[in-house]
């Protein structure tokens, strides 16, 4: 009788002793500070009201008062109990979630709330991770991902023994370390010659050159014979070493990494089917690089060729030639693509890199 | 103590709560009258689909703005639902683990699989020692896990003011879930069946609501029968699909060419053998499903409970691999958001098809007194993806 505010409250539903599984109808009174339990048969129980525990509503469900010794009273009256639940400060947090649920407004705005982040962490949040990641790797976890992938692409003959001479190799040597010692960035680099059509490869890697984390940069033969002078292949070399010198491919492992134990997350909550859908956007976002890596890159070869030959018209020209396979083709060969094109694409379209270099060459005329 | 002989060959009659839970239980009943009627409670299932999208939708929006940490308020309010709405003779059944104890094993679940997931991934110095170490962990626990998560789950289940129990023992875990599964791979599959009938076994005969012990009456042989049907599908239905497209391909003479890239025949036959490639993953789903859902119903038939309650299971292992087919499509074309929707289809579908049979009243059943559970093996079960089978 401590709170001349609060009426009486009286909820009718079902009593439970806890012992046994009979139900019995029953009442419950909250007067003051005791509850009155009144059931079928002439039981009566009092408890105090901080002795019971109610259990936070779930929509559509009748709600429990438990008491001690495991009998409990399950009632339909939820507005009564949401009073009780009122009156004695029990599940504020739980009760606030069960208003949120009630509304379809809230229910919208979570689904949008969901899509914004998904798309946001994916997006953005996801490779701010990974660079980071990558930046934070030591050097010497690096020199494990070169020995493990150059072992994987010798021993299942993704490539095979270069076949240019000797001299020429050495000469692409001495190519490959004036760039290094100029735009490296002190990593322990090493240049491998292969051949990119291998016999027994199961997909011919074709004029490829790509970056191994560590500084190990590995050039096709196919790609040698394509550039028509060492300018060229030093404006590559020096894309690579930009990929090495921005971590780019770690960057690139650690965000399938994150894709992966994400679609597990998510998955985790759909059935196992649903592994496959989520497969599909991880595996297109893993392929190569980005389009913020692949500037980047150009951007350190472009520096170079600046600084060495005054121009990056080698790089542009190797790039069209990349782009349409035909050994006599230039810079002009090659046409841009639509700006819908391009906003499809993860990667930057070859036209799009061209004018970005010679960008940067008119740039640097202009100063 | 009452063993009834079943005079009446009426089918048995417990229940089944939620889509994969354990059986429910009987007492022990006095005097037996001279002739048990047998009273049937259909199971019924009251969730609606709207109601359930909005507490899944607004549960998931806050587990990722709190970063996870309300996933297990979000699990047990989710699970509270379906239990809440799963009615047996005017009762319904209650879902009672606490978020803080699923919390705990979260944490310690997580870290372990997070380290591991890191170390096979990163192949940082000394990793084949990490991954070593707790995937034999993982191995060696896996069926004290089980057994762990069969006791929690039933003790969290409550109906009419008891909770169920699981008496399962390590010994018998180990022999269901480690040995059995040892066979079943050794053997090529052979004795898969048999693995499943242990496994289904342990689940059932340990299980209790009250005091009432639950039996299982089921045989090794069925399982076979049911393996083997699942089987036949399989290998029938791949057939069926392979043949002509691979016909078809050599008639064109498409595969000798295969070589010549970048025509529009190669990537005609890329796609469709990609197509075929995804057809058979769903031929194999469906198999799988079929295999699961017959399971489920052998085993629902075959459960008796303190000798005078059983259950029994009307609904089709065909129409419940439909439901889940379509369910499927439906929750990859709205990328996940139909989840609840399927949730409750299929819960639905599985509840109207169960009953209850009765030679006593279900409320004569009594309490079981004894410790609590704790939740590390549900917690490991949820992340880690452990099939309890159903």
């Amino acid at each position: 009788m401590t709170h001349p505010a609060a009426p009486p409250l009286t909820l009718s539903g079902v009593y439970f002793d806890g012992r046994t599984s009979r139900d019995r109808a029953a009442t419950l009174e909250v007067s003051g500070d005791t509850l009155v339990l009144r059931a079928e048969g002439g039981l009566e129980a009092r408890w105090p009201t901080g002795q019971v525990s109610i259990d936070p509503p779930i929509p559509g469900i009748r709600r429990v008062l438990k008491f001690q010794g495991g009998a409990r009273f399950e009632t339909a009256d939820d507005a009564g109990v949401s009073a009780l639940e009122a009156r004695l400060g029990r599940n504020r947090g739980l009760g606030r979630v069960r208003r949120l649920e009630a509304r379809w407004g809230t229910a919208l705005g979570a689904v949008a709330l969901m899509i914004l982040f998904a798309w946001g962490f994916v997006a953005f949040g996801l490779p701010a991770l990974a660079r980071t990641a990558a930046k934070a790797t030591p050097r010497s976890v690096l020199a494990t991902f070169d020995r493990e992938t150059v072992e994987l692409l010798e021993g299942q003959d993704y490539v095979g023994p270069s076949r240019l001479s000797a001299a020429r190799q050495a000469q692409l040597q001495r190519v490959f370390r004036r760039v290094t010692s100029r735009v490296g960035g002190g990593y322990p680099y090493r240049l491998l010659l292969r051949d990119g059509d291998a016999p027994d490869a199961p997909f011919a890697l074709g004029a490829n050159a790509f970056a191994l984390p560590g500084g190990t940069v590995v050039m096709t033969d196919q790609l040698v014979r394509l550039s028509r002078d060492d300018r060229e292949l030093a404006g590559v070399l020096a894309h690579e070493a930009g990929h090495v010198t921005h971590r780019h491919t770690l960057a690139g492992v650690y965000q399938g990494l994150g894709l992966s134990l994400l679609t597990v997350a998510v998955t985790g909550d759909l059935i196992s089917a649903g592994t496959f859908a989520a497969a599909v956007p991880a595996a297109l976002l893993r392929n190569g690089y980005s389009r913020v890596a692949e500037t980047e890159s150009d951007d350190l070869a472009g520096r170079h060729l600046l600084r060495e030959y005054g121009t990056t018209k080698p790089l542009r020209d190797l790039l069209a030639r990349l782009e349409t396979e035909d050994r006599g083709a230039d810079e002009n060969d090659v046409q841009e693509g639509s700006r819908v094109e391009d906003l499809l694409q993860t990667h930057p379209g070859t036209a799009q890199r061209i004018r970005h270099l010679r960008e940067m060459e008119e740039q640097a005329k202009a100063r | 103590m009452t063993e009834r002989p079943d005079a009446t060959s009426s089918p048995p009659i417990p229940p089944g709560p939620p889509a994969q839970e354990p059986p429910r239980v009987v007492a022990e009943v006095a005097d037996p009258p001279a002739a048990p009627t047998v009273t049937t409670h259909p199971l019924s299932f009251t969730g609606q689909a709207g109601e359930y999208f909005r507490i899944w939708i607004l549960n998931l929006a806050l587990t990722v703005v709190t970063l996870g940490l309300f996933l297990p308020w979000a699990r047990v309010r989710q699970r509270q639902y379906f239990y809440g709405h799963t009615w047996l003779d005017g009762q319904n059944f209650e879902y009672t683990a606490s978020p803080l104890a699923l919390l705990r094993g979260y944490l310690i679940v997580g870290a372990f699989f997070l380290t591991y997931t890191l170390a096979t991934n990163l192949q940082f110095q000394g990793w084949e020692i990490v991954a070593g170490v707790i995937g034999l962990l993982f191995v060696v626990l896996y069926p004290w896990l089980v057994m762990k998560s069969l006791r929690f789950l039933a003790v969290s289940t409550t109906h009419r003011g008891l909770r169920f129990r699981h008496h399962g023992r390590a010994g018998g875990a180990y022999t269901a879930y480690g040995l059995a599964n040892i066979a079943a791979g050794v053997s090529g599959g052979l004795a898969l069946p048999w693995a499943w009938f242990m496994q289904r076994r342990y689940q059932v005969e340990n299980t209790a609501y009250g005091s009432a012990r639950a039996k299982f009456r089921g045989d090794v042989g069925d399982f076979y029968v049911i393996g083997l049907t699942g089987l036949a599908v399989a290998i029938g239905g791949g057939l069926l699909l392979a043949v002509p497209v691979i016909g078809v391909l050599v008639g064109l003479g498409f595969l000798e060419n295969f070589n010549v890239d970048g025509d529009v025949t190669t990537a005609g036959v890329i796609a469709g053998i990609a197509a075929l490639y995804v057809a058979l993953l769903a031929l194999y789903g469906i198999a799988w499903q079929y295999v699961r859902a017959a399971t489920l119903r052998y085993v629902l038939n075959r459960i008796e409970v303190g000798g005078v309650v059983r259950t029994a299971a009307t609904f089709s292992p065909w129409r419940l691999v439909w439901i889940g087919v379509t369910n499927t499509v439906a929750q990859v074309l709205t990328l996940g958001l139909a989840t609840p929707w399927a949730a409750i289809r299929r819960t639905r579908y599985i509840a109207s098809g169960v009953q209850v049979r009765a030679i006593h009243s279900l409320d004569s059943f009594a309490a079981d007194v004894t410790p609590d559970e704790n939740a590390l093996g549900e917690a490991a079960t949820e992340l880690l993806d452990i099939n309890l089978g159903f």
